[in-house]
């Protein structure tokens, strides 16, 4: 089993799509994994941390078909193997509300989309860059 | 004579038993149960020959056989038996007897224990038998066609029957007071109609027995009575309520003789159980008209009631059918009309016209809207001022307003009298009446303020006025009285109408839910479009700003419209955000929590200056008082503003913007001012319209939501804002916040 160094929960085909591109341009050879479905997403963690594998990082949608990514939070904070490997939002939604609910349920950053492929690409380069480089030790 | 009464006690006269008969006959009572005799007028020894000591104790049989008497009876006794038999003697009275060969009219009544037999002389100074002519009085009584002339002909009639030298029609008023309001008399006598008489020309215990006693004569005011005796040791006087002899009271002969009255004779008028008048009869000479007379003139009494009472009915009636349809016809209107108040005051038939008042008020919805003759809206307003705290029923009159409420007297001449009722108590809606104030010049019988004087040992004898000269009282501040069925026709209306504007309040209540619903539904809605079209746009975006960074065999022109492309996404994504916050200001419940306002001004101050980045920029934060809101949505308010502040003031140099908070009172007012380009106050009302934007305002990049946001959640937190600005020199906003 491959490990992605990404794994990316969403259901928008399209937005999945963009994401690919913009992790490659960030850095060639980083690797992402795109699940579109809540429910599955979960069984998929669950094999990785019983094979004790795991993602150095998590991105998910906050609607999400199967689970909900406020419940997937939750759900992978169960997982012990899981407990620390960092979650972020990565959602359309500005609601304070969201953001709140999110971040109580664990998740270690809420982000909203940014509009626009170059926006996207400097996202991610700072996600990379915070996740991957600095915080190492997380990892 | 001098009699001595207490004031308080000449209501109490007790003169149902005055110990005395007149004496143009003469009284025997016996025991109801033996028959023999209880009690004898004095006077029996003139008329025959017999003294009361000689026939008290007697049986009846003796009696009859001592007196001789003979007639169309077979016995006294018998006659007892048949008297007793029924309830009054009316049906047998009276019996022609004669006694020692003189004719006599014997009467017959019962007392308490007793049955009183009265003897009165056959001989009347009327010389024709009065039955015969009833008939044609009658008819000619019944021909008047309204109460008036009803009254008129009965005085005249009468007049004719018992030649009287004068006949009056003496009315009641509801205080006691008596009125002459027909009047038939001998030329050279001063007339009386029109005067009036106090209450206690004839007191409460006199009205009583006129009840009972159908007519009453008093033969011969200077003669002396005679006393009733008995050889029972403290016997009770004997009761002569029905008796027709009775003695006058010694107070009402001294008035008579005031008068200069020799004999009355009076008739009792009853309508609906209750004394109404009497027909009073005087004469300036001894006078006597024997029972049957009497019992005839008391028939035309029960027939002139009679008619009062259907004609008094009748009048009253056809007033209250006036005041019924009127209500009636203005009922109709609130049912067809919307417009509630022009249904109760703009056609022909208004408020108005349930009553007899010449103007009305209506106090509804805030507003005053009056009909015919009222005071002032000012005036009415002070009145339904007052109201508020006097009015404690649902309906208040009196015909005297301006000596209850003395700010009236200013404009008694259309509020001389007011009859009001609530609409509604809680908001001070009411409708008020007018009446004019009529200066009544009341033609009283002699001073009836005076008929107590004080005697030379201190004590108050009741003194009968000496002159009946008319003595004119002027009544000020006084309005024709309000009817029962005024009252009545006001209390139906209102129904009517508290039944109408329960309807009204219903209709605007379901409204009101369908609104809110609406309300309700159109946030959902514009939240769930906005946020569905945000992921599609976010993609156009995308793929163009990916199209351009991959690709590089596109040319300059392709370019240029991928680039328009993305610019009207970032324009349509911008106004998405804008509609999603101002939709989630409707669908959000607050959460209520005192606010560090310092903190949270610098930190929006923080990130509005690294958003927009201004060049030249003094921005002052000065008090900043702690308030109690959803610190959520008062981030929002003052990130709008400020961010506003700050955009709109990017031309000046240097930029001015500052933000302070204040105490007054129950308040805190922050401002944020800044030198900016001003809002054109022509546009005042429309500042905080959604997606409204002033020209000039135009250059600056903006969605026209943001004001709209601050002020849908300056209304969910019951705040204000408002703001003052001038063209080119500056905006300041104020949003007061109640601290409690």
């Amino acid at each position: 089993m491959s490990i992605p160094d990404i794994l990316y929960i969403e259901d928008d085909e399209d937005f999945a799509f963009i994401m690919q591109h913009a992790v490659k341009e960030v850095k060639e050879g980083l690797t992402v994994e795109i699940i579109d479905n809540g429910k599955d997403a979960l069984n998929q963690l669950k094999q990785l941390a019983d094979a004790r594998v795991k993602p150095k990082l998590i991105l998910l949608d906050l609607n999400l078909p199967g689970l909900s990514g406020l419940d997937l939070v939750k759900r992978i904070r169960e997982i012990t193997f899981l407990k620390y490997v960092p979650v972020v939002f990565f959602s359309t939604s500005d609601n304070p509300k969201d953001v709140k609910a999110s971040l109580e349920l664990g998740a270690n950053a809420y982000l909203t989309k940014p509009a626009g492929y170059l926006n996207l690409v400097s996202c991610v380069e700072s996600l990379y860059n915070f996740w991957f480089t600095k915080n190492l030790t997380v990892n | 004579m001098s009699y001595q009464v207490d004031l308080t006690n000449c209501d109490r006269e007790p003169i149902h038993i005055p110990g005395k008969i007149q004496s143009h006959g003469f009284l025997i009572a016996v025991n109801s149960k033996t028959y023999n005799i209880s009690y004898v007028s004095e006077n029996v020894d003139a008329f025959t020959g017999f003294t009361a000591i000689n026939l008290l104790g007697k049986n009846i049989t003796e009696f009859e056989q001592l007196l001789k008497i003979s007639g169309d009876v077979a016995s006294l006794q018998q006659l007892l038996n048949l008297a007793k038999a029924t309830k009054t003697s009316d049906t047998i009275n009276p019996l022609t007897i004669d006694v020692k060969g003189l004719g006599y009219n014997l009467i017959i009544s019962h007392s308490l224990n007793d049955l009183v037999l009265e003897f009165e002389s056959a001989e009347s100074d009327l010389g024709y038998d009065i039955q015969k002519t009833i008939g044609r009085s009658v008819s000619e009584i019944l021909s008047g066609k309204n109460l008036d002339t009803l009254l008129q002909n009965a005085a005249l009639e009468i007049k004719k029957i018992i030649n009287y030298d004068r006949v009056m029609i003496y009315k009641f008023n509801d205080d006691g007071h008596g009125e002459v309001i027909a009047e038939v008399k001998n030329d050279h006598l001063e007339p009386f109609l029109g005067l009036h008489y106090p209450a206690s020309d004839i007191p409460k215990q006199a009205r009583e027995l006129y009840k009972i006693n159908l007519t009453r004569i008093i033969a011969d005011v200077n003669s002396e009575s005679s006393a009733v005796v008995t050889f029972e040791e403290d016997a009770a006087p004997l009761d002569l309520t029905h008796s027709c002899l009775r003695a006058v009271s010694p107070i009402h002969i001294q008035y008579l003789k005031n008068m200069g009255v020799e004999s009355s004779f009076s008739i009792s008028l009853i309508a609906h159980g209750e004394l109404w008048g009497l027909v009073a009869c005087h004469n300036y000479s001894p006078r006597f008209i024997d029972y049957k007379a009497r019992d005839a003139s008391k028939l035309i009494g029960q027939i002139l009631s009679s008619a009062l009472e259907y004609r008094q009915d009748e009048e009253d009636n056809t007033k209250l059918l006036e005041l019924t349809e009127a209500a009636d016809t203005i009922s109709g209107y609130l049912k067809k009309d919307p417009d509630f108040t022009y249904a109760l005051i703009g056609n022909n038939v208004t408020l108005k016209d349930v009553t007899t008042a010449t103007g009305v008020a209506l106090i509804y919805n805030g507003e005053i809207d009056v009909v015919g003759q009222t005071p002032t809206k000012e005036q009415i307003a002070e009145i339904a001022e007052w109201l508020k705290t006097n009015m404690t029923d649902t309906v208040y009159s009196t015909h005297r307003f301006p000596t209850i409420f003395t700010a009236a007297q200013q404009y008694s001449d259309v509020a001389g009298g007011i009859l009001a009722c609530w609409l509604s108590k809680e908001l001070g809606e009411m409708i008020i009446w007018f009446k004019p104030e009529q200066v009544t010049s009341i033609k009283w019988a002699g001073n009836p303020e005076k008929p107590v004087e004080e005697t030379k040992d201190g004590l108050l004898q009741l003194s009968p006025r000496k002159s009946f000269e008319s003595w004119t009282q002027i009544v000020k501040f006084t309005s024709e009285k309000w009817k029962n069925d005024e009252i009545t026709a006001v209390l139906k209306v209102r129904e009517d109408i508290i039944y109408a504007i329960n309807r009204k309040a219903n209709e605007i209540r379901i409204l009101n839910e369908r609104l809110q619903l609406a309300y309700d539904e159109l946030d959902t809605f514009s939240y769930t479009i906005s946020h569905d079209l945000r992921t599609p746009l976010s993609s156009i975006k995308n793929y163009s700003e990916l199209l351009l960074s991959s690709n590089n065999s596109l040319d300059e022109p392709a370019k240029k419209m991928l680039d328009r492309i993305i610019k009207g996404t970032d324009k349509m994504h911008m106004l998405i955000k804008e509609i999603l916050h101002y939709s989630r200001v409707g669908r959000a419940d607050l959460e209520m929590s005192p606010i560090n306002m310092g903190l949270l001004l610098r930190e929006i101050k923080r990130e509005v200056l690294s958003a927009l980045k201004p060049g030249n920029i003094e921005f002052t934060i000065g008090e900043t008082p702690s308030i109690i809101g959803d610190s959520v949505m008062i981030t929002q308010v003052f990130t709008n503003l400020i961010n506003n502040a700050v955009k709109y003031s990017s031309k000046s140099i240097p930029q001015k913007v500052a933000v302070h908070g204040e105490m007054q009172n129950n308040e805190v007012i922050y401002s944020v001012s800044d030198n900016g380009v001003g809002i054109d106050i022509n546009y005042y009302n429309r500042v905080f319209e959604l997606f409204k934007r002033m020209d000039n305002a135009m250059e600056f990049e903006g969605s026209g939501v943001g004001l709209a946001i601050v002020k849908r959640i300056v209304e969910k937190h019951n705040a204000r804002i408002w703001f003052e600005s001038k063209l080119g020199i500056g905006t300041v906003f104020y949003i007061s916040f109640k601290t409690s």
